[in-house]
């Protein structure tokens, strides 16, 4: 009974105008996708390499590692961040290296080529966000409540159907008949990106695999949805409108607005506010050592050098009071600064994660590995390399280097042997493991299996007691 | 007693709407097995009302509906295992064929055994031209939906068919033809609910005629008792307020 109904919800999906139309947008879509995410990929890849070979070129020719002065390390352009963007065109991918201290990565994609700010939607997230969402109401908005306009509905339940069997097989109906279609273009596109040249590892089609199934879990919220809407409205046009504006509003306004309302609940202090409060605290601090210095009393040995080098003395002791107060200070305004940001962003995500679009592109980012986690991560891989680079350099140079010491040696008569590039360990950068992608993805792929449960169950619930005449 | 020939039974059947109109008021009868009882009545006299309890699209707000025993809303499945249904406007899905259609509502109904010639078969017997058979529903008129929805009836193969003005929009050729199938049916021992607006049609194949009025029963007689009576009369009679039986 349950296949006879599936079956019927299939062929009659399919055979519909409205799904030729459908599956071939977002058959085109998807496959676009992958040839621009192909080609995006090579250019980076292309790029990425010339700056390599320029990093190199740099080193040829200089007689002493004590010279090197500009070495960088690049970000590699990841394929799966050409199908999932997140924020990877958006994070610094140059790093200077340097023998201590901090790094700060450099150089987005956005901030070289801004014209790709301006195409940044069109990946697979988005076309799953956007596009599958509003196919999943399309299919589905009139799901019960246009087979009860139609007239269909009660000639079916003139038979032994149970309510349940009916409104499941209209679910994975719907769900089968796009998503089984979808499944062609989705391989076909991944043909693609092998053929054009972009090679995925075993890993990245793990991962690839868990993005697709994610999407169509994102799908079932929506379709859900929809079939849920469809049962508490009598004409599907009604539904339809309802949907819509919920789509809007999960789609378009939630994941934007939370942010906003997150800034309104949780106050961060801004640059500028941190700024005054130190300035303020550096005049009272002036003000107080000022007191203290009409204060000042050498010890009377009437010599004016002892006079000078005592008063000299005082001051630095002052000065350097002052410092250590001010940079204690700013090292606790900082850090409240951080801890109200966290809870901001905290807050942000919690409220946006009533979207399933919200979950849905957190999830894909996380296994992409291009959330927000990237710069981090991609941080602490180049921290990482930054002691082994210190550690050549010592070897061979004998000296710690942090870049920002004039050198001057001793050179021989001898004509000095130019340095070998290639002894200097490159940096081999590796993404954060698939386990850590796909921990950190669990919770909004859990949630959205949830938004399927809810809108199924609150559909089921509906439907037992919706008038089939 | 319990008749073992009663296939459908209405026990003092009353429905009140949510906004109160009183659309049944203790209607009891029966139908045997082999049996057509028609029912006529005028608009809102709560044929449709009745034949809705039987397939459980509404609980009564007392009595109760029997099929085969069975009380339909305490167990509306197998009620309606038992039960064929063709309503005054037959819809069926616009985007599959005839024969789609006819495939679907059967196995729906639990017959999984016919073959594409058994659905020609049918489509030809309840008057569908043969080469409507493949041609999608959205292009079919009024009539033809009707014949096809008899077709889906007549597949079922259910021991009891309930019919709600089936001949509305059918031609008279096509309606004279209907009237024999159902004569056919009753033969084969299906026990047959109709409601109509149709008398001399009713009184050609009906064993027994039923007249509602404003929920209420008030007039049953068998074919035979009739048969002597210009039941055009009888039914303006009734309408005009007549209660008591003649
Ligand atoms: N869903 C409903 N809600 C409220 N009242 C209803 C509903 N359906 C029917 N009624 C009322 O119940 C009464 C009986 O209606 P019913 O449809 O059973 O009449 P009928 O005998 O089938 O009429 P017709 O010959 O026009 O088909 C009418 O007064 C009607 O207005
Ligand atoms: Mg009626």
């Amino acid at each position: 009974m349950l296949r006879l109904i599936i079956e019927k919800e299939l062929r009659e999906i399919i055979g519909a105008a409205k799904f030729a139309v459908t599956f071939g947008v977002c058959a085109l879509l998807i496959l676009l996708t992958f040839y621009v995410g192909a080609q995006g990929f090579k250019l980076s890849l292309a790029r990425h390499q010339a700056a390599e070979a320029e990093n190199k070129r740099q080193l040829e020719g200089l007689t002493d590692w004590v010279q090197v002065n500009s070495h960088r390390v690049f970000l590699p352009p990841q394929p799966l961040a050409a199908l999932v963007t997140g924020v990877s065109n958006d994070v610094g991918r140059t790093i200077a290296m340097q023998g201590k201290g901090e790094l700060t990565a450099n150089d987005s994609r956005y901030g070289d080529d801004p014209i790709f700010a301006v195409f940044r939607f069109l990946d697979l997230t988005f076309v799953f966000q956007v596009v599958l969402s509003l196919f999943a109401i399309l299919l589905a908005y009139d799901a019960i409540n246009g087979e009860r306009e139609k007239g269909t509905l009660r000639l079916t339940f003139a038979n032994a159907v149970p309510r349940t069997t009916f409104i499941l097989g209209k679910v994975v109906g719907a769900f089968a008949a796009l998503v089984v279609p979808l499944l062609i273009p989705v391989l076909l596109g991944c043909l693609l990106f092998s053929n054009m040249g972009v090679n995925l590892t075993s890993g990245d089609w793990a991962r690839l695999g868990i993005i697709i199934l994610t999407g169509f879990l994102y799908f079932g919220a929506f379709l859900t949805l929809a079939v849920l809407m469809s049962t508490v409205t009598s004409k599907p046009a009604h539904s339809f409108l309802a949907l819509l504006i919920v789509w809007i509003l999960a789609v378009l306004i939630m994941p934007r607005s939370s942010v906003l309302l997150a800034g309104r609940a949780v106050e961060v202090p801004t640059v500028d506010e941190l700024a005054n409060k130190k300035a303020r605290l550096r005049a009272q601090l002036w003000r107080e050592d000022l007191g203290s210095m009409r204060g000042f009393k050498g010890n009377d040995s009437g010599k004016p050098e002892g006079l000078m080098a005592e008063f000299q003395s005082f001051m630095q002791s002052l000065s350097d009071e002052r410092t250590q107060r001010m940079n204690a200070f700013a090292k606790q305004l900082n850090e409240e600064r951080r801890n109200r940001k966290i809870e901001q962003e905290r807050l942000a995500l919690t409220l946006a994660r009533f979207s399933p679009a919200t979950c849905f592109s957190l999830a894909t980012a996380n296994l992409a590995g291009t959330s927000i986690d990237l710069k981090q991560h991609y941080l602490a891989e180049a921290t990482g390399y930054q002691k082994t680079y210190a550690d050549f350099m010592l070897e061979k140079t004998g000296m710690a280097l942090d870049g920002r010491h004039m050198m001057f040696r001793m050179q021989g008569d001898e004509e000095p042997e130019p340095i070998n590039p290639d002894e200097l360990p490159a940096f081999a950068y590796k993404p954060a493991p698939l386990a850590a992608g796909v921990n950190a993805a669990l919770p909004d792929i859990g949630l959205l299996a949830l938004f399927n449960l809810i809108f199924f169950a609150g559909a089921f619930i509906r439907f037992q007691s919706f008038d089939v005449r | 007693m319990q008749d073992t020939n009663v296939m459908l039974e209405a026990r003092s059947l009353s429905k009140r709407y949510e906004d109160s109109v009183l659309a049944l008021n203790e209607v009891s009868f029966t139908v045997e097995k082999g049996e057509i009882f028609a029912m006529l009545g005028a608009n809102g006299a709560g044929k449709t009302t009745t034949i809705n309890i039987f397939f459980n699209f509404i609980e009564p707000s007392a009595g109760e509906a029997r099929v085969d025993g069975i009380v339909t809303h305490k167990d509306p499945l197998a009620a309606k295992q038992r039960l064929a249904f063709v309503s005054e406007n037959v819809m069926l899905y616009p985007n599959f064929t005839a024969i789609q259609n006819l495939d679907f509502f059967s196995r729906l109904g639990g017959r999984k055994d016919y073959s594409r010639s058994d659905y020609h078969e049918v489509l030809l017997r309840v008057g569908l031209q043969e080469e409507a058979h493949d041609k999608k529903l959205r292009g079919f008129s009024k009539g033809m939906r009707q014949k096809c929805g008899i077709a889906v009836a007549i597949l079922k193969d259910a021991p009891a068919i309930l019919l709600d003005e089936p001949t509305s929009g059918l031609d008279p050729k096509a309606g004279f033809e209907f009237m024999q199938l159902l004569d056919t049916l009753r033969n084969e021992g299906k026990a047959i609910l109709m409601s109509t607006h149709d008398i001399f049609r009713a009184k050609e194949v009906a064993d027994s005629i039923g007249i509602m009025r404003e929920g209420r029963l008030v007039m049953q007689k068998s074919g035979a008792e009739l048969a002597a009576e210009n039941l055009e009369n009888l039914y303006l009679e009734y309408m005009a307020g007549k209660t008591v039986e003649a």
